[in-house]
């Protein structure tokens, strides 16, 4: 089958190898990922925070462009971007004067027709009906995953179906269950990283990390998963620095949860870029034999 | 927050909610302040007023304050209190509105840097349309190093580049960085919907 695909900035960018999973893992579950034409920059928090209507209109562009593709499905990898899409895509349906100010500017109208998913949405279904225990060919013995969903996966400013338990979601944890992971029951599975204020306003990120790490280390978690570039990029890029101002003990690798089912289903880990991760992603998985 | 009294003005409280009501699109009368936001409230310890007080201050009128303290800035819109909120209130809107209402008034934001940050990127994402880190990163730093420089803290700017640098060597060892611009072929939408949204600020 086919599913539209919007991969967003980081996927393009510094998070370049969560696309690379993505297309990876998706391919080998029969779902081909349509990467809609020409999409811009949702915008992210930067627009709600600074213009209400840029914030509604650019995720529009590309729901006018993935409602031109006639697929009935769009899958957004990015927590960020699925939530301003879905955000947008909520207060069109319910404010026609805006959609029509925002489709007169557009080629490709917003008809809000194309149902938007996150990528959990998408993999938690193929648990259910097999068809992921059937692709796996390792178990992921050994390893104690902290599932990491942040913000705004299962919180958002307007009234949308969320697609999870608000306080305590479960997908991640279904899925690496599924793979012989051993996820760790922990208390700040949703909460904020701090998101851009690592560069804008650090003091304060590398304090709402420590909460998260402190947690996840006492929990005897061995790593971190997520589904969220700027999640995994913060907790990542910024975990030494947290390690050191705060005093955590170990250093945990932070995969994203395509790696996991990509390891599980024996795809190569430099193939998939595991190596680029900030702390070492590599060795836990050699130490569990599991490349 | 200062100690000094409040003169309550009904008209000047009246208008001031009902601006914040509008543009944030948030029932702030249904705030019976029972503090659920307040204990969920990620950077509430840091800001002093929480999204229970923020809201006070506005139904008491108290333009000044409303507009200049740290949640409003440091706010990192997680969602939390709207979430928990049993009357719906969503603050993370209401400080985006009131960063908006203090960018439009050029007052000084507390924070300028976060301030700078979010414009830096809608420069950077207006630009090619799709947001490149160098180039945002680049807005953003030159910002704010020239705003550093005038009030002549040149050990900021130093101590900023220095980490800016360690984390840019980082992300070139690990492959991170990306040189290569990502922008849409139809900038002209997109330059159509920034000049709107332009627009719709002056209506
Ligand atoms: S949320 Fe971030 S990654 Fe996603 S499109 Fe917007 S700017 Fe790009
Ligand atoms: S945890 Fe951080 S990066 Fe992830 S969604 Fe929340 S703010 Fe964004
Ligand atoms: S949780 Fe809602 S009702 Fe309670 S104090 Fe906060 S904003 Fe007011
Ligand atoms: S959205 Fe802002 S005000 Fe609300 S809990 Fe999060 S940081 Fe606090």
């Amino acid at each position: 089958m086919q599913l539209a695909y919007y991969p967003g900035c980081s996927l393009h960018a510094s998070s370049e190898l969560y696309d690379v999973q993505c297309k990876m893992v998706f391919g080998n579950l029969g779902i081909e990922l349509k990467e809609i034409a020409d999409w811009n920059c949702c915008g992210a928090t930067a627009a709600a925070k600074t213009d209400d209507f840029l914030a509604i209109a650019l995720p529009a562009r590309n729901l006018g462009i993935a409602d031109a593709t006639g697929l009935s499905e769009i899958v957004i990898p990015c927590s960020s971007c699925y939530s301003r899409t879905l955000v947008s895509q909520q207060r069109l349906s319910c404010d026609p004067e805006l959609k029509a100010a925002i489709n007169a500017e557009l080629g490709s109208k917003v008809e809000g027709a194309i149902k938007v998913s996150n990528i959990l949405e998408v993999l938690k279904p193929r648990v259910a009906s097999g068809e992921m225990a059937e692709k796996a060919k390792k178990k992921l013995e050994g390893l104690k995953p902290a599932c990491y969903y942040g913000c705004l996966l299962t919180r958002f400013p307007c009234d949308v179906t969320v697609t999870d338990d608000v306080e305590n979601p479960q997908g991640m944890e279904i899925i690496c269950r599924s793979l012989g992971a051993d996820p760790v029951d922990w208390s700040y599975k949703t909460d904020c990283c701090g998101a851009s204020a690592s560069v804008n306003d650090a003091e304060q990120s590398l304090l709402l990390m420590s909460r998260i790490m402190k947690d996840a280390e006492a929990r005897g978690a061995n790593c971190y998963v997520t589904t969220c570039p700027l999640c995994q990029f913060n907790v990542d890029a910024y975990q030494e620095q947290v390690a050191q101002k705060y005093g955590l003990e170990k250093r945990l690798p932070v995969y994203f949860i395509t790696e996991l089912i990509g390891i599980a289903m024996g795809f190569d880990a430099v193939g998939m870029q595991v190596d680029r991760h900030f702390v070492d992603a590599m060795g836990l998985l050699k130490e569990l034999k599991l490349i | 927050m200062s100690a000094k009294t409040l003169q309550y003005e009904a008209e000047g409280a009246q208008i001031l909610l009902r601006g914040i009501m509008d543009k944030s699109g948030q029932n702030l009368l249904a705030c019976y302040q029972c503090r659920r936001c307040a204990a969920g409230c990620p950077v509430g310890e840091e800001t002093g007023v929480t999204p229970d007080r923020l809201i006070r201050l506005i139904l008491l009128g108290d333009r000044e304050e409303a507009l200049n303290n740290l949640l409003v800035w440091k706010c990192v819109a997680c969602y939390t209190c709207g979430t928990r909120c049993p009357n719906n209130i969503q603050t993370a809107r209401i400080t985006e509105t009131l960063k908006q209402i203090a960018k439009e008034e050029h007052l000084e934001p507390l924070r300028p840097r976060i301030a700078d940050f979010h414009s830096a990127f809608m420069k950077a994402a207006g630009h090619m349309g799709r947001f490149n880190e160098i180039e945002g990163m680049g807005i953003y730093e030159v910002k704010t190093a020239v705003k550093e420089l005038k009030k002549g803290n040149v050990g900021a700017v130093i101590e900023e580049m220095k980490n800016q640098a360690k984390l840019g060597m980082k992300m070139m060892k690990k492959k991170r960085m990306h040189f290569k611009v990502d922008k849409v072929k139809n900038r002209t939408e997109i330059k159509a919907l920034y000049r709107k949204a332009k627009a719709e600020k002056g209506a």
